[in-house]
């Protein structure tokens, strides 16, 4: 063994450099690659599948989310037909309806109207009737004075003013 | 001015039962302090990993993903495997032509042996997947292709590939250090020049020009250089060894393919 013996030459190639180097480099290699490239591409590989787990979770979540809403907007839409429709029927029916109390009023009016009517006219021949009764009684009346006594000229007068006297009289 | 340039120093020199000799040099030792780091800091780094990252994680997380992306760009997808070494490769590199700056280690990537071998292990790489997928004839017979003619061109860029790898990379780092310690020298030179007429013979053999001025000089050859042959290093290891690994269906690319460095 020898201590500082000297200097290589300049351009050179020592076989026992070469076989050190050598064994650095694949030493190196091999470190790296279990130490730092492995560890650190499988890090980033699975931060990567994370990630994209995300995006895939986000994005049908996003899907199912717009679905959602296609399916109630179209709920909503029908839902709004539908209450129109209700209203509308309902409009329609309560017109309908109004119509009738409407023309069964009208009914009923003209039917009192013509009930009173009858009624007047019923009431108006009951008061001729009367009327004619009570003319008749009176001309039977008056037959009856003319017949039982010998009228004078001067005592039909006084007569005649009697009996309407006595007819007022009668009528009161 | 002297400026005495070498190689790395021999530490120690151990003899195996007197057959062979192993020199132990201060590239060895800045390898093994590169190879100590990157492990530790691997270890520390790569621990405690939680799904909602703090500062830390998210820049090592970032690092990572660009050596992944890196990989997966140049290489195409199917060959993410290769990602922790070309990490391994990438950050040797760096981290090899950047301990220099520490004043204690001389750069590994300094040595040619160090480029050499990782400008062979790309070699061997291409080749045993060459291997794998076309079997052995095939490989030879890739080096026929696309003509018969072009074998012995085939041949020569199969060879040529490694030797401009290694000589690219060991020549822009330790042609640095070179540059850098020849303009060490001449600033000395100078400064000396420019102190010269002081008579203490103490003021005037201080190098007052090194301070500051090899600053910039090492900003380029070994913050910007060191960073350029790290990724053309790893750069071309990826374009060798992913022409050599096509994609698991298109089994076509000939062996001998791989464009020329």
């Amino acid at each position: 063994m020898a201590f500082f013996t000297g200097f290589e030459s300049f351009i050179g190639v020592n076989f026992w450099t070469c076989l050190f180097t050598l064994c650095n480099l694949i030493i190196l290699t091999v470190v790296m690659k279990k130490l730092l490239f492995k560890p650190v591409k499988k890090m980033i590989d699975s931060r990567q599948q994370e990630i994209d787990d995300m995006y895939a979770s986000a994005n049908e979540s996003k899907e199912s989310a717009r679905q959602l809403r296609a399916e109630y907007e179209g709920k909503l839409a029908q839902t709004e037909a539908e209450s129109e429709k209700i209203l509308r029927e309902s409009y329609r029916k309560a017109q309908l309806r109004e119509e009738e109390i409407l023309r069964q009023a009208q009914d009923k009016a003209a039917q009192t109207l013509k009930r009173a009517d009858e009624q007047t006219q019923m009431a108006k021949k009951r008061a001729m009737n009367e009327i004619k009764d009570e003319v008749s009684v009176m001309a039977v009346d008056i037959a009856a004075a003319v017949l039982a006594r010998d009228i004078q000229a001067g005592e039909h007068t006084q007569m005649i003013d009697s009996f309407i006297k006595h007819l007022g009289e009668q009528d009161d | 001015m002297n400026v005495s340039i070498t190689g790395p120093r021999i530490l120690m020199e151990i003899d195996v039962f007197g057959y062979f000799r192993i020199s132990i040099t201060q590239t060895v030792l800045a390898s093994f302090a590169v190879m100590i780091t990157l492990c530790i800091l691997s270890w520390r780094l790569g621990k405690n990993l939680q799904k909602r990252p703090g500062r830390r994680q998210v820049l090592v997380e970032k690092g990572v993903s660009m050596i992944y992306n890196l990989v997966s760009d140049t290489m195409g997808s199917h060959n993410m495997r290769f990602a922790p070494y070309i990490g391994a490769l990438f950050l040797s590199s760096l981290l090899g032509s950047l301990i220099s700056t520490t004043g204690i280690f001389r750069s590994p990537t300094a040595d040619l042996s160090t480029t050499v071998t990782w400008a062979l292990m790309t070699t061997g790489l291409v080749w045993y997947h060459n291997m794998k997928n076309n079997g052995f004839l095939g490989w030879l017979k890739g080096f026929a292709q696309p003509v018969a003619v072009m074998t012995p061109i085939n041949i020569v860029s199969e060879i040529a590939q490694p030797i401009s790898m290694s000589f690219r990379h060991f020549g822009n780092i330790a042609g640095g250090s070179v540059l850098t310690a020849l303009v060490y020298g001449g600033l000395a030179s100078l400064s000396s020049l420019l102190l010269g007429w002081i008579p203490n013979a103490l003021i005037s053999s201080i190098p007052i020009l090194q301070v500051g001025v090899p600053a910039f000089l090492s900003m380029y050859f070994d913050l910007f250089s060191g960073g350029v042959q790290a990724l053309v290093f790893v750069l071309l290891t990826m374009v060798y060894v992913g022409a050599a690994c096509p994609p698991p269906q298109e089994n076509e690319l000939p062996a001998g393919s791989t464009p020329a460095a």
